[in-house]
């Protein structure tokens, strides 16, 4: 595909190696020289300096005859015109991050106005993201698939747990009264995807796959079960902090944010007036343990410094808080505290690179294939496709236990006519159906790869 | 300071005010009584207002030129309304004519005399219509019907509209007065043909009309509305004192179709509260004195509403109901009712910021680092205008103790000298006791009335405009 992206930043550049890899036509346009430079050099793309939403240099770029324009600059307003003239101009899709809290009661009406095929908003997904994890404090991580029904949750495996030492096909036979499916492992920073032979231990992630019911019920068989979260502790009031704030509140969670900037304290108290917003340092444990910080059953830290973030996140779990998240976008750090015991953290970046990728692929799907969603589980490099199985698609009416699924490829979870399955060996599929394939290699494209 | 543009725009609103008394001039024709009061009135008024309206100056104006300008075009026509009372040879001293005009300019609606009903018909009416004019402002009546005065006019706007923050209704002042006005002449309109089909004779229903709707609470009868013992126009008064009492903001969201957003102001729902509530605990304290709870229901709520939107009408002596309805009744007049309306005192609007703010400081206790916007109708309100409610509260307060001592240099009981100075400050006349809803200040004294009657104007004019005149700086050149 041809694709444009406006704005190298951390997303734009980080979008461009990733799809530049999959062997896509790449023309950055950037307004700075050295950023140009930098792209220029490290990577496998066409670069224009100028301003990304006049006309001229967008046609320069060739988004007259483009399959995608992606417009991520740190302005809302540059983003929404350049979406705006390339559509004009014949792009024949448009992406727009726009990230303000102020548009985004507006967005829909937005989007159509504007003739903007898609608009992602990195903070207010992560913010969706961590308030996921609150609602499951005993998941490490949640992906949701068909709108919510299903949901897939990881969950690190402890030494006394009743599963560790039996093989995964004897749990079936206990288990059975619920519809869930292990689907992936992480051991040792490998994925894999189990079969009946595989045996949890101690220290791995387990994926599971279920509607978020029966989810909870085998929590609770795991004695993972915790309360739910109450009240919560924020530290930087970044806009992520603001949507997660918006969406816990809407919890019904109390929520007390810490900021360091005065008077976007007051602006925060303008548009959350039910959380108690502190002004003042929120690493500085002299603050935390002055408001009791330890009393709340999450703490989140969003501030912008990784840094921060991450020692602040060590500290509140040290101090007992149950359920930790930290933003980090450096996934180097993120691994040296995931291997000091802090399980939640969320990196914006990856998060929005992972929509955006997803959006790709659907469209490339659209294409010819059948593929109508893409999803990169958090944290792994495993995937979980979105198929949409029509009339000539092989194998239908086939017992999946007949069926010889390649390794490393699961069937995870079937839509019928609206009602969730979780797939078993008896589970025949029908045209119509949308499946969801994890996979443990990246770049499946059609539902045929799997066989 | 630019004297000759303050003095032109005096001169301005003194032709208004000749224009005005105009209408008591053809009344007492009508009656065929005496016009020669109003006839000496008219004339040094119009060619005093004249003269100086032909004054050429220069069209610089500020906020200091506003609010000082402001004060003294209230003064000026506190003082010119006093003639007619005087000429007329009805009151006994000047002090009871500026005292009596500064209750009919300030909407409240107290009286010197100890006998209303043998007064002629044209200074009843001027009473009553003075109070109509003072209601909504001299200043936007003069800004709604004369050519434009000058760039800064929202200066004007503010230091006469009560209340914390000053809405705009639309964008061009004159047009805002212009609808204020035309809503006010709606309101009036409204009452008039409502009472005179409850059966109240023409002239009485005009002049309770007038001061009705604009909360000052003046009657042609000794006893107030008890008089006419006609429980239908009791509660269309008790309707149209509500209505004088909100936002006109309000009504202006509902002409144009945005009743969804008014209904959504905080303060209105505070106000109705606290009228509701406190009603609903009057009826309860004073129902064993009443033989059917309709009437007790009734009374209740009349003079709930009469004192919280400071009119002062009555129909029932309060002084006998049980000391919990009368601490009840004493404390509304403090309350007041919402920004931009007629009625006087604190102003249900400040009353609100001044509990969020003290919320405010009590959450800072536990949480010293918490910082929480104060916000009015979901909008924040910037500190420094919660600072101005502050200072207005402290002056508020200053001024009436030091009203209540200086009242009480005459000798009267704690509580008609208290009461006479709140019901004063509050604009809403009537006190307790020696001045309650049956008693009038024929009593005080001649420089305690002349001292009343500036209280009044220091309360409709919120405080800051009449103690700006007596602050230094506002006449230092510099």
């Amino acid at each position: 595909m041809n694709i444009v992206i406006v704005g190298a930043g951390k997303v734009g550049s980080t979008l461009a190696s990733f799809l530049s890899q999959e062997d896509h036509d790449i023309t950055i346009i950037d307004n700075d020289e050295e950023v140009i430079q930098e792209a220029n050099d490290t990577l496998d793309v066409m670069c224009i300096k100028g301003p990304g939403a006049a006309p001229s240099v967008l046609r320069e770029a060739g988004a007259e005859d483009a399959d995608l324009v992606l417009a991520t600059t740190n302005m809302d307003e540059v983003n929404m015109l350049c979406a705006l003239t390339a559509k004009r101009l014949g792009a024949k899709y448009t992406i727009a991050r726009i990230r303000d809290v102020a548009y985004t009661d507006d967005l829909a009406s937005l989007q159509k106005d504007l003739n903007i095929d898609a608009v992602i908003n990195p903070e207010y997904s992560t913010a969706l993201e961590i308030s996921r994890l609150l609602r499951l404090p005993a998941a490490a991580n949640v992906d949701t698939f068909f709108r919510g029904k299903v949901e897939m949750i990881g969950v690190r495996v402890r030494e006394n747990d009743p599963i560790v030492g039996h093989p995964l096909s004897d749990l079936f036979g206990r288990t059975s009264t619920l519809s869930i499916l292990f689907s992936a492992a992480e051991r040792d920073g490998e994925v894999i995807i189990p079969d009946g032979t595989f045996v949890p231990r101690a220290g791995d992630k387990l994926y599971v796959t279920g509607t978020p019911k029966d989810l909870s019920v085998y929590l609770r068989g795991l004695g993972r079960d915790l309360p739910k979260i109450q009240s919560a502790f924020l530290i930087g009031g970044s806009r992520i902090a603001h949507y997660l704030t918006k969406m816990l509140l809407a919890m019904g969670v109390r929520v007390t944010l810490v900021e360091n900037d005065e008077n976007h304290c007051r602006m925060l108290s303008e548009w959350l007036p039910g959380a108690l917003i502190l002004h003042g340092d929120g690493t500085d444990q002299e603050l935390l343990l002055s408001e009791h910080f330890t009393n709340n059953d999450a703490f989140i830290a969003l501030t912008g410094r990784d840094e921060d973030n991450l020692i602040s996140a060590l500290y509140a779990q040290q101090q007992g808080i149950r359920k930790v998240v930290a933003k980090c976008n450096r996934m180097n750090y993120a691994d040296v505290v995931q291997a000091a015991g802090l399980e939640c953290v969320v990196a914006p970046k990856l998060i929005t690179v992972g929509r955006i990728l997803r959006l790709v692929r659907g469209l490339q799907a659209k294409e010819g294939s059948v593929m109508s969603a893409l999803y990169r589980l958090s944290d792994t490099d495993a995937e979980a496709a979105e198929f949409i199985l029509q009339e000539n698609t092989p194998h239908l009416g086939v017992p999946l236990k007949d069926l010889s699924i390649r390794k490393g490829f699961l069937i995870v979870a079937v839509l019928h006519e609206g009602h969730v399955i979780i797939p078993s060996g008896t589970t025949v599929l029908s045209a119509g159906d949308r499946v969801i394939v994890i996979s443990h290699q990246q770049g499946i494209q059609s539902f045929r790869d799997i066989f | 300071m630019n004297y000759k543009l303050m003095l032109r725009m005096l001169g301005r609103t003194l032709q208004v005010e000749a224009l005005c008394l105009l209408v008591p001039l053809v009344v007492s024709l009508y009656y065929r009584e005496d016009p020669l009061p109003f006839l000496y009135t008219i004339l040094p008024v119009a060619i005093l207002g004249t003269l100086l309206s032909r004054l050429k100056a220069r069209a610089e104006f500020f906020s200091r030129e506003g609010f000082t300008v402001v004060g003294l075009i209230w003064l000026a026509f506190c003082l010119f309304g006093a003639l007619p009372f005087w000429f007329s040879g009805e009151f006994a001293s000047f002090g009871d004519c500026f005292f009596e005009s500064a209750s009919g300019f300030t909407t409240t609606g107290g009286t010197a005399l100890a006998d209303i009903e043998s007064l002629p018909r044209g200074i009843l009416f001027w009473r009553a219509f003075s109070s109509w004019i003072g209601g909504m402002g001299v200043l936007i009546f003069t800004m709604a019907f004369l050519p434009k005065v000058g760039g800064r006019s929202q200066t004007l706007f503010r230091a006469e509209v009560p209340g914390p923050v000053s809405t705009k209704l639309v964008p061009q002042t004159a047009h805002a007065s212009q609808i204020l006005y035309l809503m006010y002449f709606v309101l009036t309109g409204a009452e008039l043909v409502a009472l005179r089909i409850a059966g109240m004779p023409w002239f009485d229903a005009i002049t309770t009309t007038f001061s009705c709707v604009c909360t000052a609470g003046f009657s042609v009868m000794n006893q107030s509305l008890g008089a006419y013992n006609l429980p239908a126009c009791e509660i269309i008064a008790i309707v149209f004192m509500i209505l004088g009492s909100l936002n006109f903001a309000v009504f202006f969201l509902v002409i144009t179709g945005r009743a969804r957003q008014a209904l959504r102001s905080d303060e209105l729902k505070f106000f109705l509260g606290i009228l509701g509530v406190v009603s609903l605990l009057v009826f309860w304290n004073i129902l064993p004195l009443y033989d059917t709870a309709g009437h007790a229901l009734r009374d209740a709520v009349f003079q709930v509403t009469s004192l919280i939107s400071t009119s002062g009408f009555s129909t029932v002596d309060y002084n006998l109901w049980p000391t919990f309805s009368q601490t009840l009744l004493l404390l509304l007049m403090f309350v007041g009712g919402c920004s931009g309306s007629t009625a006087g005192s604190i102003k249900c609007g400040r009353i609100l910021l001044l509990l969020r703010s003290s919320t405010r400081s009590i959450l800072r206790l536990s949480h010293p680092r918490a910082v929480k916007v104060v916000k009015l109708d979901g909008k924040p309100v910037n500190e420094e205008t919660l600072g101005s409610v502050f200072s207005f509260f402290v002056c508020y307060f200053l001024l009436l103790g030091l009203g209540s001592v200086v009242v009480s240099l005459d000798g009267h009981s704690l509580i008609s000298s208290f009461t006479a100075a709140l019901g004063c400050l509050s604009n809403v006349g009537p006190g307790l006791d020696l001045v309650g809803p049956f008693g009038n200040f024929s009593s005080f004294s001649e420089f305690n009335k002349i001292f009343l009657g500036v209280l009044m104007l220091v309360g409709r004019l919120e405080i800051f405009p009449i103690l700006l005149l007596f602050h230094p700086s506002t006449w230092r050149r510099t």
